[in-house]
């Protein structure tokens, strides 16, 4: 396959990832609105901020228990998280970006994939916060994590398991690692001392990752942070859990031979072993989980520049390297 | 719906109705299904057919300012339904004139020359096309000298503007460097097939949606010799280009990599492409980016769209380039008036399609008759297409006239004068009534070691009232275009 063609793909993985993410925790933040408390509300928003890496409009923020201006804040972070344009992680860029590359690889993708991302693409593009905000905001970021469930879906059984699908997959679960790491790094730096408060948002974390039943059925109703962790990161048989996306990229990347640039090619596989290892074997019991997870981050970074040197921006002599981010046609950035 | 207002001018030609208005012979399903249909019926036919361009991203891209703007071509519900006997004379005519058409290529550039002492082509040593015309054609490629493309195929795609008029058909323009509007063609078909069914199945509509294979068929004959699954690439100047959705459409079409000039490189005059396993030779390239950017070493020095070193590699048989360069020394506006002259030189025979009768500013008579009659004539330039830079003589003011005649006087051989002809008129759901627009025809002929025409055209349309110009760019759009079985 070309490799552009498949660091198309890749990026379409990565950016449909990134908008369901958001989705998740954009849902539920919504549905806090109407009956948790401001602390929760605001707890909420910090750790999606600090999750993606960025500042919220107007800097830091500042609690404030006038239920007016919680709303009033929360529909500015909302819109700038969903809608804001000039924000390259709002849902609708990351949308829009994986719609992007999908059009260019469109000759990569099953017919079927493309009109369901398409569709989605249009309905997205025709709104703004304020249709959504009036009704039910939660039911927007539902239909979007649902219509891209339902593309992923019509992936599994239109697209052909060539090249393409193993990268469109090992961009989707990279994707899911980094954010999910990140996700679990800013909810321990945003801790709660409070054991009540405490409770409330291990278990809207729990909600995040769609993994509230789970660990019922598995636990019990009681909210233990240990086990939450360990749900979340070690479980395989959780299908977000950290552990279960890099076996999938470890199945990706056993899909592919290897990359035409032999170095990159075998540390990437050396990598994605050691942090397999890493999740399966080496979760502490106690101790510094958030270093677990920081290298665990770094690790799946690092793994993204392995591939992209292997695959799709090898040396060749007489060929310029394709530039990974902001370069003419090129959709992708890490 | 009834065609009590349809306004049927006889001197104009309708696709649809005899001039007494009642339908021609093979109009007669057509007729009946569209008196059946309410009004509201075809706004919602008209409406699904517009919903599904949008929802499968049929689309060109319009580059602004800031922001992309991706335009579905607008499409109209109504087909043009053309019978089996006049689709084989059109046929016969594009064979015919693409044959002589390849022949005269070869004559220009190739080995076939005469070898006095300017080395001219034959046609021109014989007297039939003046020197200048071909050497002052602005895409005349000095590079192409001395080379003979495989199988005498400089020109394997090509995209014929036809007219019809109450005299017949006319070639509008032959578009021999990279025709465009096929994938319009096939989208169109989908959309009627799936919104007139039953019209559909009564017709008999001969198929165009093999035209995929058709290509692929026609690619692989100008392959290299010895390269029996030869790899197919085609070549886009990328996503900003506004026929981007029809290079994808093709690629998948052909089951081709679709690349870009950065994605290939030529190492020991063969090219590759690089792949997620290491470089692989390509054999066949379809490109669709212009002579000028194909590559710096040969052309334009500074285009980042091109392949070093492809040209080389392409002279010495390597890989095959889809068109030839240097084709658009046989479509230019000039040249073009030579072509029946052409036909009758190389086949001794005469032009089944004639051309549009066409006055050449460079002779000094007939700049004066463009110049007493600009009013009455339709006014190109040589080097422009897409219906830029044309002064349409009947709808313009008298200002406008005297403000392109100037221009003419001051570059003769710049322009080309036509007279405006009344394009033929095909029935359209306009605002939910039943009105005639004039409309053209582009089939697509393809010829590697014979030549293939799949039985359909992209029907362009223009769709504001009165008007004559089709092009998309200008408010025109598409229909389907029906040709049946006999």
């Amino acid at each position: 396959m070309l490799s552009r063609s498949a660091q198309g793909l890749y990026w379409m993985g990565r950016y449909l990832e990134r908008t369901q993410h958001l989705c998740r925790l954009l849902e539920l933040q919504a549905s806090a609105l109407v009956d948790r408390p401001v602390r929760e509300i605001y707890f909420g928003w910090r750790r999606i901020y600090a999750s993606v890496g960025r500042e919220p409009p107007g800097g830091v923020l500042e609690i404030d228990f006038d239920d007016d201006f919680t709303l009033a804040d929360s529909y500015t972070l909302a819109d700038d998280l969903t809608f804001e344009r000039l924000n390259s992680c709002s849902i609708w860029s990351c949308l829009a970006l994986g719609r992007e590359n999908a059009r260019q690889m469109r000759h990569c993708i099953s017919g079927e994939m493309w009109m369901a991302l398409n569709l989605s693409y249009l309905r997205v593009q025709g709104l703004s916060m304020q249709d959504i905000w009036t009704t039910s905001p939660e039911s927007f970021y539902i239909q979007t994590s649902a219509e891209i469930n339902t593309f992923l879906g019509i992936a599994s059984t239109t697209m052909y398991r060539d090249d393409g699908w193993h990268f469109m997959r090992l961009g989707h679960f990279i994707e899911r690692a980094q954010l999910s790491s990140a996700l679990l790094l800013a909810h321990l730096a945003a801790g709660t001392t409070n054991k009540e408060d405490s409770d409330d948002d291990w278990t809207s974390l729990l909600r995040a990752y769609r993994a509230f039943d789970a660990y019922n059925r598995r636990y019990s109703v009681e909210v233990h942070p240990g086990r939450v962790l360990e749900l979340l990161v070690i479980d395989p048989m959780l299908p977000n859990s950290l552990c279960q996306s890099i076996d999938s990229v470890a199945a990706e990347l056993a899909g592919l031979a290897p990359g035409p640039d032999t170095g990159p090619s075998v540390a990437a596989r050396r990598l994605v072993d050691r942090i397999g290892a890493m999740v399966h074997d080496y979760w502490p019991e106690r101790g510094d989980h958030g270093e677990f997870l920081r290298q665990v981050n770094d690790y799946c970074r690092e793994l993204h520049y392995l591939l992209t040197a292997a695959y799709f921006e090898y040396p060749v002599e007489g060929l310029e390297p394709h530039p990974t981010t902001g370069g003419e046609g090129q959709v992708g950035s890490g | 719906m009834d065609f009590d207002a349809y306004d049927l001018d006889p001197s104009i030609y309708d696709e649809m109705f005899l001039p007494d208005g009642t339908p021609r012979e093979h109009c007669g399903p057509l007729n009946e299904t569209l008196t059946q249909l309410t009004s509201e019926e075809l706004v919602g036919i008209q409406e699904r057919v517009t919903r599904s361009f949008s929802d499968e991203g049929i689309t060109f891209t319009v580059y602004g300012d800031d922001e992309a703007d991706e335009r579905i071509i607008p499409i109209d519900c109504l087909p043009r339904v053309m019978s089996g006997a006049e689709w084989r004379n059109i046929e016969e005519g594009l064979t015919q004139r693409l044959k002589a058409l390849n022949l005269f290529l070869d004559d220009v550039y190739g080995k076939s020359r005469i070898k006095d002492l300017y080395g001219k082509p034959r046609i021109v040593h014989d007297g039939v096309v003046p020197d200048d015309v071909v050497r002052d054609c602005p895409q005349y490629r000095e590079e192409m000298r001395g080379f003979s493309a495989p199988h005498g195929t400089w020109v394997a795609i090509c995209g014929t503007d036809l007219v019809r008029t109450n005299d017949g058909f006319r070639v509008l323009e032959d578009n021999l460097r990279v025709p465009s509007g096929v994938s319009y063609m096939l989208a169109n078909r989908k959309a009627a097939k799936s919104s007139l069914r039953r019209l559909y199945r009564r017709s008999r509509v001969r198929e165009v949606e093999n035209y995929g294979r058709v290509l692929l068929e026609t690619l692989r004959e100008l392959a290299p010799e010895g390269r029996s699954e030869p790899t197919i690439a085609l070549l886009t100047p990328g996503v900003y280009n506004s026929a981007f959705y029809e290079h994808m459409f093709l690629a998948q079409e052909l089951g081709a990599e679709l690349v870009e000039g950065r994605d290939l490189l030529v190492s020991d005059d063969f090219v590759y492409m690089r792949t997620t396993t290491g470089l692989r030779r390509v054999d066949v390239i379809y490109r669709r980016v212009d002579d000028d950017f194909v590559d710096p070493l040969v052309f334009r020095p500074d285009s980042l769209l091109g392949v070093p070193g492809l040209i080389h590699a392409y002279k010495l048989g390597n890989v095959a380039l889809v068109n030839a360069p240097g084709t658009g020394v046989a479509d230019d506006k000039s040249v073009y008036a030579y072509v029946p002259d052409m036909v009758r030189y190389y086949l001794g025979e005469d032009a089944i399609l004639e051309n549009v009768e066409t006055y050449l500013c460079r002779r000094p008579e007939d700049l004066e008759y463009t110049l007493d009659n600009l009013q009455d004539l339709v006014v190109k330039r040589v080097g422009e297409s897409g219906g830029y830079g044309m002064l349409i003589g009947p709808h313009s003011s008298a200002g406008e006239r005297d403000e392109y005649a100037e221009q003419v006087r001051a570059d003769p051989a710049g322009f080309i004068s036509q007279p405006t002809l009344a394009l033929s008129r095909s029935p359209c759901l306009i605002d939910g009534r039943v009105e005639p627009r004039h409309v053209d025809l582009r089939p697509f002929v393809l010829h590697g070691r014979r030549t293939r025409i799949v039985p359909g055209a992209f029907c362009r349309v223009a769709l504001r009232r009165g008007s004559l110009v089709v092009n998309s760019s200008q408010g025109g759009g598409g229909k389907d275009f029906w040709v049946l079985e006999d």
